[in-house]
Protein backbone atom coordinates (compact mmCIF):
# COMPACT_ATOMS: atom_id res chain seq x y z
CA UNK A 1 0.00 0.00 0.00
CA UNK A 2 2.84 2.34 0.94
CA UNK A 3 4.50 1.70 -2.36
CA UNK A 4 1.28 2.58 -4.17
CA UNK A 5 0.96 5.87 -2.26
CA UNK A 6 4.56 6.70 -3.10
CA UNK A 7 4.03 5.94 -6.75
CA UNK A 8 0.87 8.07 -6.75
CA UNK A 9 2.75 11.07 -5.33
CA UNK A 10 5.60 10.62 -7.75
CA UNK A 11 3.11 10.36 -10.63
CA UNK A 12 1.28 13.50 -9.45
CA UNK A 13 4.58 15.35 -9.34
CA UNK A 14 5.53 14.31 -12.85
CA UNK A 15 2.10 15.20 -14.19
CA UNK A 16 2.37 18.51 -12.34
CA UNK A 17 5.65 19.30 -14.09
CA UNK A 18 4.38 18.33 -17.49
CA UNK A 19 1.19 20.37 -17.16
CA UNK A 20 2.93 23.44 -15.82
CA UNK A 21 3.27 26.02 -18.51
CA UNK A 22 6.57 27.77 -18.35
CA UNK A 23 5.79 31.42 -17.72
CA UNK A 24 9.33 32.59 -18.37
CA UNK A 25 8.70 33.33 -21.99
CA UNK A 26 11.64 35.02 -23.57
CA UNK A 27 11.35 38.72 -24.05
CA UNK A 28 15.03 39.24 -24.45
CA UNK A 29 17.99 36.95 -24.03
CA UNK A 30 20.28 37.60 -21.13
CA UNK A 31 23.75 36.29 -21.81
CA UNK A 32 24.51 33.06 -19.98
CA UNK A 33 27.88 34.54 -19.04
CA UNK A 34 28.31 38.29 -19.30
CA UNK A 35 32.08 38.38 -19.70
CA UNK A 36 35.25 36.37 -19.36
CA UNK A 37 35.83 34.98 -15.86
CA UNK A 38 39.18 33.77 -14.60
CA UNK A 39 39.65 31.65 -11.47
CA UNK A 40 43.04 31.05 -9.89
CA UNK A 41 42.99 28.19 -7.39
CA UNK A 42 45.76 26.73 -5.27
CA UNK A 43 46.08 24.28 -2.41
CA UNK A 44 48.69 22.91 -0.05
CA UNK A 45 48.02 19.44 1.37
CA UNK A 46 50.02 17.59 4.00
CA UNK A 47 49.32 14.17 5.51
CA UNK A 48 50.92 11.67 7.84
CA UNK A 49 49.99 8.16 8.91
CA UNK A 50 51.32 4.75 9.87
CA UNK A 51 49.83 2.39 7.26
CA UNK A 52 51.79 2.84 4.05
CA UNK A 53 50.33 0.65 1.33
CA UNK A 54 53.67 0.66 -0.53
CA UNK A 55 55.17 -1.06 2.53
CA UNK A 56 52.33 -3.57 2.84
CA UNK A 57 50.08 -1.65 5.23
CA UNK A 58 52.74 -0.42 7.65
CA UNK A 59 55.11 2.55 7.67
CA UNK A 60 55.17 6.27 7.08
CA UNK A 61 52.44 7.86 4.94
CA UNK A 62 54.02 11.33 4.95
CA UNK A 63 52.99 13.23 1.85
CA UNK A 64 52.84 16.85 0.75
CA UNK A 65 51.09 18.09 -2.36
CA UNK A 66 51.03 21.52 -3.92
CA UNK A 67 48.36 22.03 -6.56
CA UNK A 68 47.21 24.96 -8.64
CA UNK A 69 44.62 25.49 -11.35
CA UNK A 70 43.56 28.25 -13.65
CA UNK A 71 40.00 28.15 -14.94
CA UNK A 72 38.97 30.45 -17.77
CA UNK A 73 35.30 30.72 -18.76
CA UNK A 74 34.74 32.47 -22.10
CA UNK A 75 31.29 33.48 -23.40
CA UNK A 76 31.34 32.68 -27.14
CA UNK A 77 27.95 34.31 -27.71
CA UNK A 78 24.72 34.80 -25.75
CA UNK A 79 24.16 31.05 -25.35
CA UNK A 80 27.51 29.29 -25.45
CA UNK A 81 30.34 29.14 -22.95
CA UNK A 82 33.75 27.55 -23.35
CA UNK A 83 35.59 26.67 -20.14
CA UNK A 84 39.24 25.66 -20.00
CA UNK A 85 40.59 24.25 -16.74
CA UNK A 86 44.35 23.68 -16.54
CA UNK A 87 46.15 22.40 -13.49
CA UNK A 88 49.34 21.01 -12.11
CA UNK A 89 49.90 19.11 -8.91
CA UNK A 90 53.33 18.26 -7.50
CA UNK A 91 53.84 15.90 -4.58
CA UNK A 92 56.56 14.42 -2.44
CA UNK A 93 55.74 11.15 -0.69
CA UNK A 94 57.61 8.98 1.81
CA UNK A 95 55.36 6.10 0.91
CA UNK A 96 55.94 6.09 -2.83
CA UNK A 97 59.66 6.81 -2.33
CA UNK A 98 59.83 3.33 -0.83
CA UNK A 99 59.02 1.64 -4.11
CA UNK A 100 62.80 1.59 -4.03
CA UNK A 101 63.48 1.83 -0.30
CA UNK A 102 67.21 1.18 -0.49
CA UNK A 103 69.42 4.19 -0.11
CA UNK A 104 72.70 2.66 -1.01
CA UNK A 105 73.95 1.01 -4.16
CA UNK A 106 71.82 -1.26 -6.28
CA UNK A 107 71.08 -1.71 -9.95
CA UNK A 108 67.68 -0.07 -9.75
CA UNK A 109 68.54 2.13 -6.81
CA UNK A 110 68.78 5.78 -7.33
CA UNK A 111 71.23 8.45 -6.34
CA UNK A 112 73.15 9.33 -3.25
CA UNK A 113 71.95 8.91 0.26
CA UNK A 114 71.22 12.40 1.48
CA UNK A 115 69.13 11.40 4.47
CA UNK A 116 71.28 12.15 7.50
CA UNK A 117 68.74 10.78 9.98
CA UNK A 118 69.37 7.23 8.93
CA UNK A 119 71.69 4.78 10.62
CA UNK A 120 75.00 4.41 8.80
CA UNK A 121 75.44 1.19 6.87
CA UNK A 122 77.73 -0.29 4.32
CA UNK A 123 75.29 -2.15 2.08
CA UNK A 124 71.85 -1.12 0.93
CA UNK A 125 69.32 -0.50 3.67
CA UNK A 126 65.95 1.12 4.12
CA UNK A 127 63.02 1.46 6.48
CA UNK A 128 59.29 1.81 5.94
CA UNK A 129 59.29 4.63 8.50
CA UNK A 130 61.32 7.13 6.48
CA UNK A 131 61.44 8.37 2.92
CA UNK A 132 64.18 6.94 0.75
CA UNK A 133 66.07 8.95 -1.83
CA UNK A 134 64.48 6.99 -4.69
CA UNK A 135 63.27 8.81 -7.79
CA UNK A 136 59.66 7.87 -7.03
CA UNK A 137 59.66 10.17 -3.99
CA UNK A 138 58.17 12.91 -6.10
CA UNK A 139 56.06 13.37 -9.18
CA UNK A 140 53.88 15.93 -10.92
CA UNK A 141 50.43 15.56 -12.40
CA UNK A 142 49.37 17.87 -15.22
CA UNK A 143 45.72 18.01 -16.25
CA UNK A 144 43.48 19.93 -18.63
CA UNK A 145 39.70 19.84 -19.06
CA UNK A 146 37.85 21.67 -21.83
CA UNK A 147 34.10 22.04 -21.50
CA UNK A 148 31.60 23.50 -23.96
CA UNK A 149 28.03 24.29 -22.92
CA UNK A 150 25.00 25.57 -24.78
CA UNK A 151 21.78 26.96 -23.31
CA UNK A 152 18.49 27.17 -25.16
CA UNK A 153 16.85 30.54 -25.77
CA UNK A 154 14.49 30.13 -22.83
CA UNK A 155 17.41 28.85 -20.70
CA UNK A 156 15.41 25.76 -19.78
CA UNK A 157 17.59 23.28 -21.64
CA UNK A 158 21.36 23.02 -21.39
CA UNK A 159 23.72 20.55 -22.95
CA UNK A 160 27.45 20.26 -22.49
CA UNK A 161 30.38 18.21 -23.71
CA UNK A 162 33.87 17.90 -22.26
CA UNK A 163 37.24 16.34 -22.92
CA UNK A 164 39.94 15.75 -20.32
CA UNK A 165 43.58 14.76 -20.31
CA UNK A 166 45.98 14.16 -17.45
CA UNK A 167 49.45 12.77 -17.23
CA UNK A 168 51.95 11.77 -14.58
CA UNK A 169 55.11 9.66 -14.64
CA UNK A 170 53.40 6.27 -14.58
CA UNK A 171 49.81 7.11 -15.53
CA UNK A 172 47.94 8.80 -18.38
CA UNK A 173 44.22 9.46 -18.52
CA UNK A 174 42.03 10.55 -21.41
CA UNK A 175 38.39 11.32 -20.73
CA UNK A 176 35.33 12.61 -22.49
CA UNK A 177 31.72 13.05 -21.61
CA UNK A 178 28.58 15.07 -21.90
CA UNK A 179 25.28 15.80 -20.31
CA UNK A 180 21.89 17.48 -20.59
CA UNK A 181 19.82 19.44 -18.07
CA UNK A 182 16.17 20.33 -18.34
CA UNK A 183 14.42 22.90 -16.16
CA UNK A 184 10.69 22.71 -15.51
CA UNK A 185 8.04 24.24 -13.36
CA UNK A 186 9.12 27.89 -13.67
CA UNK A 187 12.72 26.83 -13.12
CA UNK A 188 11.80 25.25 -9.78
CA UNK A 189 12.74 21.76 -10.95
CA UNK A 190 15.79 20.52 -12.79
CA UNK A 191 16.55 17.07 -14.09
CA UNK A 192 20.00 16.23 -15.43
CA UNK A 193 21.74 13.26 -16.98
CA UNK A 194 25.44 13.02 -17.78
CA UNK A 195 27.89 10.35 -18.82
CA UNK A 196 31.67 10.17 -18.72
CA UNK A 197 34.30 7.77 -19.97
CA UNK A 198 37.94 7.72 -18.85
CA UNK A 199 40.43 5.61 -20.77
CA UNK A 200 43.52 5.34 -18.59
CA UNK A 201 46.88 3.75 -19.12
CA UNK A 202 49.33 2.57 -16.47
CA UNK A 203 53.07 2.43 -17.06
CA UNK A 204 53.62 0.19 -14.06
CA UNK A 205 56.61 0.49 -11.80
CA UNK A 206 57.25 -2.30 -9.34
CA UNK A 207 58.97 -2.65 -5.98
CA UNK A 208 62.73 -3.00 -6.50
CA UNK A 209 62.98 -6.62 -5.32
CA UNK A 210 60.05 -7.72 -7.51
CA UNK A 211 61.33 -5.78 -10.49
CA UNK A 212 64.64 -7.62 -10.19
CA UNK A 213 62.92 -10.99 -9.87
CA UNK A 214 60.87 -10.22 -13.00
CA UNK A 215 64.00 -9.15 -14.89
CA UNK A 216 66.36 -12.01 -13.99
CA UNK A 217 64.08 -14.87 -12.90
CA UNK A 218 65.26 -17.49 -10.41
CA UNK A 219 68.89 -16.29 -10.66
CA UNK A 220 68.02 -12.74 -9.63
CA UNK A 221 70.05 -12.88 -6.43
CA UNK A 222 73.31 -12.95 -8.36
CA UNK A 223 72.35 -10.26 -10.88
CA UNK A 224 71.40 -6.62 -11.00
CA UNK A 225 70.56 -4.95 -7.71
CA UNK A 226 70.98 -8.11 -5.65
CA UNK A 227 74.48 -8.87 -6.90
CA UNK A 228 76.69 -8.77 -3.79
CA UNK A 229 73.83 -7.77 -1.51
CA UNK A 230 73.17 -9.81 1.65
CA UNK A 231 69.61 -10.90 2.31
CA UNK A 232 68.70 -11.60 5.93
CA UNK A 233 66.18 -14.07 7.32
CA UNK A 234 63.95 -13.46 10.36
CA UNK A 235 66.84 -14.35 12.70
CA UNK A 236 69.17 -11.89 11.00
CA UNK A 237 71.29 -14.55 9.31
CA UNK A 238 72.34 -14.37 5.67
CA UNK A 239 70.04 -16.38 3.43
CA UNK A 240 69.53 -17.11 -0.26
CA UNK A 241 66.04 -18.60 0.14
CA UNK A 242 64.05 -15.47 -0.75
CA UNK A 243 61.91 -16.20 -3.83
CA UNK A 244 58.76 -14.12 -4.54
CA UNK A 245 57.26 -16.83 -6.74
CA UNK A 246 53.71 -15.42 -6.52
CA UNK A 247 54.80 -12.31 -8.39
CA UNK A 248 54.14 -11.76 -12.08
CA UNK A 249 54.05 -8.46 -13.93
CA UNK A 250 50.80 -7.11 -15.33
CA UNK A 251 50.19 -7.92 -19.00
CA UNK A 252 47.27 -5.56 -19.55
CA UNK A 253 47.76 -2.07 -18.14
CA UNK A 254 44.55 -0.31 -19.16
CA UNK A 255 42.04 1.04 -16.70
CA UNK A 256 38.71 2.19 -18.08
CA UNK A 257 36.03 4.00 -16.08
CA UNK A 258 32.45 4.55 -17.20
CA UNK A 259 29.96 6.62 -15.28
CA UNK A 260 26.36 7.73 -15.64
CA UNK A 261 24.95 10.38 -13.30
CA UNK A 262 21.35 11.35 -12.73
CA UNK A 263 20.36 14.50 -10.86
CA UNK A 264 17.10 15.98 -9.62
CA UNK A 265 16.92 19.47 -8.07
CA UNK A 266 13.88 21.13 -6.61
CA UNK A 267 13.08 24.51 -5.09
CA UNK A 268 10.92 23.33 -2.20
CA UNK A 269 9.94 26.60 -0.54
CA UNK A 270 11.03 30.24 -0.72
CA UNK A 271 13.88 29.35 1.64
CA UNK A 272 14.71 25.73 0.92
CA UNK A 273 15.94 23.72 -2.02
CA UNK A 274 17.38 20.25 -2.37
CA UNK A 275 18.91 17.95 -4.93
CA UNK A 276 19.27 14.19 -5.28
CA UNK A 277 22.08 12.43 -7.16
CA UNK A 278 22.40 8.87 -8.32
CA UNK A 279 25.52 7.58 -10.07
CA UNK A 280 26.36 4.26 -11.65
CA UNK A 281 30.07 3.63 -12.12
CA UNK A 282 31.83 0.73 -13.70
CA UNK A 283 35.60 0.24 -13.87
CA UNK A 284 37.56 -2.45 -15.63
CA UNK A 285 41.18 -3.29 -16.28
CA UNK A 286 44.15 -2.89 -13.99
CA UNK A 287 42.48 -1.69 -10.79
CA UNK A 288 45.36 -2.81 -8.57
CA UNK A 289 48.26 -0.49 -7.85
CA UNK A 290 51.45 -2.19 -9.06
CA UNK A 291 53.75 -0.91 -6.30
CA UNK A 292 51.59 -1.79 -3.29
CA UNK A 293 53.47 -4.59 -1.53
CA UNK A 294 51.79 -7.54 0.16
CA UNK A 295 53.39 -9.81 2.79
CA UNK A 296 51.92 -13.26 3.37
CA UNK A 297 51.54 -14.81 6.82
CA UNK A 298 52.40 -18.25 5.44
CA UNK A 299 55.70 -17.20 3.83
CA UNK A 300 59.05 -16.72 5.55
CA UNK A 301 60.29 -13.14 6.01
CA UNK A 302 63.43 -11.76 4.38
CA UNK A 303 65.10 -8.38 4.76
CA UNK A 304 67.79 -6.09 3.46
CA UNK A 305 69.58 -3.81 5.89
CA UNK A 306 70.76 -4.03 9.48
CA UNK A 307 69.79 -7.16 11.44
CA UNK A 308 69.46 -5.39 14.80
CA UNK A 309 66.32 -3.61 13.57
CA UNK A 310 64.41 -6.78 12.60
CA UNK A 311 62.87 -7.29 16.10
CA UNK A 312 61.53 -3.69 15.99
CA UNK A 313 60.56 -3.77 12.31
CA UNK A 314 56.97 -2.68 12.92
CA UNK A 315 57.89 0.24 15.15
CA UNK A 316 59.32 3.66 14.38
CA UNK A 317 62.55 2.53 16.08
CA UNK A 318 63.35 0.65 12.89
CA UNK A 319 65.88 2.95 11.23
CA UNK A 320 67.64 0.53 8.91
CA UNK A 321 65.93 -2.63 7.67
CA UNK A 322 63.30 -3.26 4.99
CA UNK A 323 61.28 -6.43 4.43
CA UNK A 324 61.23 -7.88 0.92
CA UNK A 325 57.79 -8.28 -0.64
CA UNK A 326 56.01 -11.57 -1.29
CA UNK A 327 53.81 -10.02 -3.98
CA UNK A 328 51.93 -6.89 -4.99
CA UNK A 329 48.26 -6.31 -4.28
CA UNK A 330 45.88 -8.29 -6.47
CA UNK A 331 42.37 -6.94 -6.93
CA UNK A 332 39.61 -7.96 -9.35
CA UNK A 333 39.72 -6.38 -12.78
CA UNK A 334 36.16 -5.05 -12.53
CA UNK A 335 34.45 -2.85 -9.98
CA UNK A 336 30.86 -1.66 -9.87
CA UNK A 337 29.94 1.32 -7.67
CA UNK A 338 26.63 2.91 -6.75
CA UNK A 339 26.71 6.19 -4.81
CA UNK A 340 23.48 8.00 -3.93
CA UNK A 341 23.66 11.55 -2.61
CA UNK A 342 21.51 14.45 -1.52
CA UNK A 343 22.03 18.12 -0.78
CA UNK A 344 19.64 20.31 1.17
CA UNK A 345 20.16 24.04 1.66
CA UNK A 346 18.06 26.23 3.91
CA UNK A 347 18.13 30.03 4.14
CA UNK A 348 17.76 30.64 7.89
CA UNK A 349 17.95 34.43 7.84
CA UNK A 350 19.92 37.25 6.25
CA UNK A 351 22.99 36.23 8.30
CA UNK A 352 22.80 32.44 8.27
CA UNK A 353 22.42 29.71 5.68
CA UNK A 354 22.48 25.97 6.31
CA UNK A 355 24.15 23.72 3.72
CA UNK A 356 23.97 19.94 4.18
CA UNK A 357 25.06 16.90 2.21
CA UNK A 358 24.59 13.16 2.63
CA UNK A 359 25.83 10.21 0.57
CA UNK A 360 25.44 6.45 0.77
CA UNK A 361 27.92 4.35 -1.21
CA UNK A 362 28.03 0.66 -2.14
CA UNK A 363 30.39 -1.33 -4.37
CA UNK A 364 30.86 -4.96 -5.30
CA UNK A 365 34.24 -5.17 -3.54
CA UNK A 366 32.25 -5.22 -0.30
CA UNK A 367 32.68 -1.57 0.63
CA UNK A 368 29.80 0.46 2.01
CA UNK A 369 30.11 3.98 3.32
CA UNK A 370 28.12 6.93 4.61
CA UNK A 371 29.12 10.59 4.32
CA UNK A 372 27.40 13.49 6.04
CA UNK A 373 28.50 17.11 6.04
CA UNK A 374 27.16 20.39 7.27
CA UNK A 375 28.30 23.94 6.56
CA UNK A 376 26.98 27.10 8.16
CA UNK A 377 27.88 30.23 6.16
CA UNK A 378 27.64 33.33 8.34
CA UNK A 379 27.47 36.74 6.62
CA UNK A 380 29.53 39.17 8.66
CA UNK A 381 28.96 42.08 6.30
CA UNK A 382 27.99 42.75 2.70
CA UNK A 383 31.41 41.58 1.56
CA UNK A 384 32.60 39.05 4.13
CA UNK A 385 31.23 35.59 4.87
CA UNK A 386 32.79 32.93 7.10
CA UNK A 387 31.82 29.29 6.81
CA UNK A 388 32.62 26.71 9.48
CA UNK A 389 32.00 23.13 8.38
CA UNK A 390 32.10 19.56 9.63
CA UNK A 391 32.15 16.30 7.65
CA UNK A 392 31.80 12.75 8.94
CA UNK A 393 32.75 9.72 6.88
CA UNK A 394 32.50 6.06 7.82
CA UNK A 395 33.41 3.04 5.73
CA UNK A 396 33.24 -0.76 5.94
CA UNK A 397 36.29 -2.55 4.54
CA UNK A 398 36.63 -4.32 1.23
CA UNK A 399 36.46 -8.11 1.40
CA UNK A 400 39.93 -8.17 -0.17
CA UNK A 401 41.60 -6.12 2.58
CA UNK A 402 43.70 -7.50 5.43
CA UNK A 403 46.44 -5.83 7.50
CA UNK A 404 50.22 -6.30 7.26
CA UNK A 405 51.36 -9.94 7.19
CA UNK A 406 47.89 -11.49 7.52
CA UNK A 407 46.95 -12.46 3.97
CA UNK A 408 47.63 -16.04 2.86
CA UNK A 409 49.42 -16.87 -0.38
CA UNK A 410 46.53 -19.18 -1.32
CA UNK A 411 44.07 -16.26 -1.63
CA UNK A 412 43.12 -15.06 -5.09
CA UNK A 413 42.72 -11.35 -4.25
CA UNK A 414 44.54 -9.39 -1.56
CA UNK A 415 45.53 -5.89 -0.55
CA UNK A 416 46.86 -4.15 2.56
CA UNK A 417 45.86 -0.68 1.39
CA UNK A 418 44.22 1.00 4.39
CA UNK A 419 42.20 3.27 2.09
CA UNK A 420 40.11 0.10 1.57
CA UNK A 421 39.92 -0.77 5.30
CA UNK A 422 37.23 -0.07 7.90
CA UNK A 423 37.58 3.41 9.38
CA UNK A 424 35.82 6.58 10.48
CA UNK A 425 37.01 10.06 9.52
CA UNK A 426 36.21 13.50 10.86
CA UNK A 427 36.93 16.68 8.91
CA UNK A 428 36.75 20.11 10.53
CA UNK A 429 36.85 23.16 8.29
CA UNK A 430 36.78 26.91 8.35
CA UNK A 431 36.70 29.32 5.44
CA UNK A 432 36.37 32.99 4.71
CA UNK A 433 34.98 34.56 1.58
CA UNK A 434 35.29 38.11 0.30
CA UNK A 435 32.90 39.12 -2.46
CA UNK A 436 32.68 42.45 -4.23
CA UNK A 437 29.83 42.37 -6.74
CA UNK A 438 30.90 45.78 -8.08
CA UNK A 439 34.46 44.54 -8.71
CA UNK A 440 36.00 47.82 -7.57
CA UNK A 441 39.53 46.43 -7.28
CA UNK A 442 41.05 46.00 -10.73
CA UNK A 443 44.08 44.46 -12.35
CA UNK A 444 44.48 45.49 -15.99
CA UNK A 445 41.08 44.78 -17.63
CA UNK A 446 39.88 42.45 -14.89
CA UNK A 447 37.94 43.27 -11.76
CA UNK A 448 38.27 41.25 -8.54
CA UNK A 449 34.98 39.50 -7.83
CA UNK A 450 35.75 37.23 -4.90
CA UNK A 451 38.43 35.57 -2.78
CA UNK A 452 38.04 32.26 -0.94
CA UNK A 453 40.39 30.97 1.75
CA UNK A 454 39.72 27.59 3.38
CA UNK A 455 41.43 25.43 5.97
CA UNK A 456 40.47 21.83 6.74
CA UNK A 457 41.80 19.29 9.22
CA UNK A 458 41.14 15.60 8.54
CA UNK A 459 41.41 12.83 11.15
CA UNK A 460 41.05 9.15 10.34
CA UNK A 461 40.82 6.72 13.26
CA UNK A 462 43.50 4.45 11.78
CA UNK A 463 46.15 7.09 12.49
CA UNK A 464 46.10 9.05 9.25
CA UNK A 465 45.65 12.78 9.56
CA UNK A 466 45.89 15.61 7.07
CA UNK A 467 45.65 19.38 6.72
CA UNK A 468 44.72 21.26 3.60
CA UNK A 469 44.74 24.98 2.85
CA UNK A 470 42.94 26.18 -0.25
CA UNK A 471 42.96 29.59 -1.87
CA UNK A 472 40.79 30.80 -4.72
CA UNK A 473 40.44 34.17 -6.44
CA UNK A 474 38.06 35.13 -9.23
CA UNK A 475 38.44 37.96 -11.74
CA UNK A 476 35.84 39.20 -14.19
CA UNK A 477 36.62 41.02 -17.40
CA UNK A 478 35.38 44.62 -17.29
CA UNK B 1 15.74 2.49 6.49
CA UNK B 2 12.98 1.68 3.99
CA UNK B 3 10.52 3.74 6.04
CA UNK B 4 12.85 6.73 5.98
CA UNK B 5 13.27 6.48 2.21
CA UNK B 6 9.48 6.23 1.80
CA UNK B 7 8.89 9.30 3.95
CA UNK B 8 11.57 11.26 2.08
CA UNK B 9 10.07 10.34 -1.31
CA UNK B 10 6.53 11.19 -0.21
CA UNK B 11 7.56 14.54 1.33
CA UNK B 12 9.73 15.51 -1.63
CA UNK B 13 7.02 14.49 -4.10
CA UNK B 14 4.48 16.63 -2.27
CA UNK B 15 6.85 19.58 -2.07
CA UNK B 16 7.72 19.32 -5.72
CA UNK B 17 4.13 20.17 -6.66
CA UNK B 18 4.78 23.68 -5.29
CA UNK B 19 5.94 26.51 -7.48
CA UNK B 20 7.98 29.41 -6.13
CA UNK B 21 7.63 32.44 -8.41
CA UNK B 22 10.70 34.16 -9.77
CA UNK B 23 10.02 37.29 -7.74
CA UNK B 24 9.96 35.16 -4.57
CA UNK B 25 13.39 33.69 -5.16
CA UNK B 26 15.57 36.33 -3.50
CA UNK B 27 16.57 33.83 -0.80
CA UNK B 28 16.95 30.90 -3.18
CA UNK B 29 19.20 33.02 -5.43
CA UNK B 30 21.58 33.85 -2.58
CA UNK B 31 25.09 32.64 -3.58
CA UNK B 32 25.29 30.48 -0.42
CA UNK B 33 22.18 28.56 -1.52
CA UNK B 34 23.81 27.02 -4.59
CA UNK B 35 23.21 23.28 -4.79
CA UNK B 36 26.79 22.49 -5.68
CA UNK B 37 30.15 22.38 -3.98
CA UNK B 38 32.19 25.58 -3.93
CA UNK B 39 34.86 25.77 -6.62
CA UNK B 40 37.55 25.96 -3.93
CA UNK B 41 36.30 22.64 -2.48
CA UNK B 42 37.67 20.75 -5.48
CA UNK B 43 41.00 19.94 -3.82
CA UNK B 44 39.28 18.58 -0.71
CA UNK B 45 37.11 16.39 -2.91
CA UNK B 46 40.24 15.17 -4.70
CA UNK B 47 42.06 14.10 -1.53
CA UNK B 48 38.88 12.49 -0.17
CA UNK B 49 38.53 10.43 -3.34
CA UNK B 50 42.16 9.31 -2.90
CA UNK B 51 42.02 8.57 0.82
CA UNK B 52 38.56 7.02 0.94
CA UNK B 53 37.12 4.14 -1.07
CA UNK B 54 33.89 5.94 -1.93
CA UNK B 55 33.47 8.42 -4.76
CA UNK B 56 30.73 9.94 -6.88
CA UNK B 57 27.34 11.53 -6.22
CA UNK B 58 28.97 14.81 -5.30
CA UNK B 59 29.70 16.43 -8.62
CA UNK B 60 33.38 15.49 -8.27
CA UNK B 61 35.53 13.53 -10.66
CA UNK B 62 34.58 9.88 -10.92
CA UNK B 63 37.52 8.48 -12.83
CA UNK B 64 40.83 9.31 -14.40
CA UNK B 65 44.09 9.86 -12.54
CA UNK B 66 45.76 7.35 -10.31
CA UNK B 67 45.81 8.90 -6.84
CA UNK B 68 47.70 5.98 -5.45
CA UNK B 69 50.17 7.69 -3.13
Amino acid sequence: MKNKITLLFAFCSIIGFSQEKDSTEVVYKKRVLESIEVDFLASYYKQDGVHSSVSGGMGSEKLTDLASNIVVAIPLNDDDVLTVDMGISAYTSASSSNINPFNSSGASGGGDDDDDDRAPAIGPYGTPWQASSGASAQDALAAVVVNYSHSSDDRNFIWNADVAFSNEYDYTSIGFGGGVSKLFNNKNTEISVKANVYLDQWRPIYATELHEYASYGAGFQSNGFFSGVTILDQSGNASTSYLPSNFTTWDSTNRNSYSASFGFSQVATKKMQFSLFFDILHQEGMLSTPYHRVYFADKANYYIGQAEYIPVYETTQNAGVYQLADDIERLPNTRFKIPVGARLNYYLNERLTLRTYFRYYWDDWGITSNTASIELPIKLSEKFTVFPSYRYYTQEKSKYFAPFETHLSTEKFYTSDYDLSTFDAHQYGFGINYTDIFTNAKIWKFGLKNIDLRFNHYDRNDGLNANIVTFGIKFVQQ
Amino acid sequence: MKKIILVVIVVFSAISCNTVKEYDKQYINDPEMKLSARSSERYETTFQVYREAASGANGGKTGGGCGCN
